[in-house]
């Protein structure tokens, strides 16, 4: 069966992706502390954050961090990723419960590497609410292998 | 006899390069099913972890230590290096080291600089962590201030 897996050969620079959306919701939140053991009060105490900027309970940041990774590979076709290498990445917004949130990514960069096999290609990504505010934005560089000759 | 609840680390509590270990967490199958059925990022049978999820549970690794946890009120963002697969059955700890504390009018900032190293000491991924910190309140502060 043919390798349908996007290489790095494959992958142009300027290509832009949006992916579907995705509800988060209290479930994702408590799953979410209940597999990293980050129970902070932001996430996890309802009446402690009437009181606070936000109103409610919102989002870890590193939650909607891995739900956009995951929204990344319904947005495109696979690429064929040996790993993901680095990452800059601000979180600019609460992510609340009941907020759908989509990715907006586009390729900025296209690297050779040492390894004649793999290259690094650098992806550009926003996350967006339903209200279309930014609630997070950064880069991810991903190591992608080279069409085999 | 009652014993009252930790307080949380506030921003004045925090010691400029103070360096905290954790203890360690052995990176199980169920942690990578877990992580991709909730996130759609990994997978499940794949030998190596993926790498978000070691920076997901770094943080709960400093929920088990002993000092109370930080009074964060905001986190602002995050510089991330990947510097070897860790593969599922791993056991990875982490190292943090404050890098920056900046007084803010509200809060303060935090830099952390952590690394995730496996059971072999060998530094697995690293970066910076950036927070928004609060102030420890006028009625709660160790000088009994009546700010």
């Amino acid at each position: 069966m043919a390798d349908a897996r996007r290489f790095f050969d494959d992958i142009e620079v300027g290509e832009a992706y949006e992916s579907p959306g995705r509800t988060v919701t209290e479930t994702d939140i408590v799953l979410f502390a209940g597999l990293s053991g980050d129970y902070n009060v932001l996430h996890t105490d309802a009446e402690f954050m009437k009181q606070s900027i936000f109103g409610e309970r919102i989002a870890h940041g590193l939650l909607g961090l891995s739900i956009q990774a995951g929204l990344f590979t319904r947005a495109t076709q696979a690429y064929a990723t040996l790993a993901f290498v680095g990452l800059r990445w601000k979180f600019k917004g609460p992510i609340k419960i009941g907020d759908t949130i989509r990715l907006r990514a586009k390729v900025t960069a296209k690297k050779e590497t040492s390894k004649p096999d793999r290259g690094l290609v650098t992806v550009e990504r926003v996350v967006v609410n339903q209200r279309d505010e930014v609630v997070q934005e950064g880069e991810t560089d991903l190591i992608v292998e080279r069409r085999p000759r | 006899m009652t014993v009252a609840a930790p307080s949380r680390f506030f921003f004045e509590d925090v010691v400029l390069h103070g360096v905290m270990e954790t203890p360690a967490i052995t990176v199980t199958r169920a942690h990578v099913a877990l992580y991709a059925g909730l996130t759609g990022d990994g997978n499940a049978d794949a030998p190596v972890a993926p790498e978000l999820l070691l920076v997901c549970l770094t943080t709960g690794l400093g929920w088990r230590m002993p000092q109370p946890p930080l009074a964060v009120l905001a986190f602002m963002g995050v510089e991330w290096h990947v510097d070897a697969p860790l593969r599922v059955g791993d056991t990875i700890h982490s190292r943090s080291r404050t890098a920056v504390k900046r007084a803010m009018r509200e809060g303060g900032v935090i830099v952390e600089e952590r690394e995730v190293i496996n059971q072999r000491g060998e530094t697995v991924q690293h970066g910076k962590f950036t927070f928004l910190v609060a102030r420890r309140p006028a009625a709660a502060t160790a000088e009994g201030g009546s700010a």
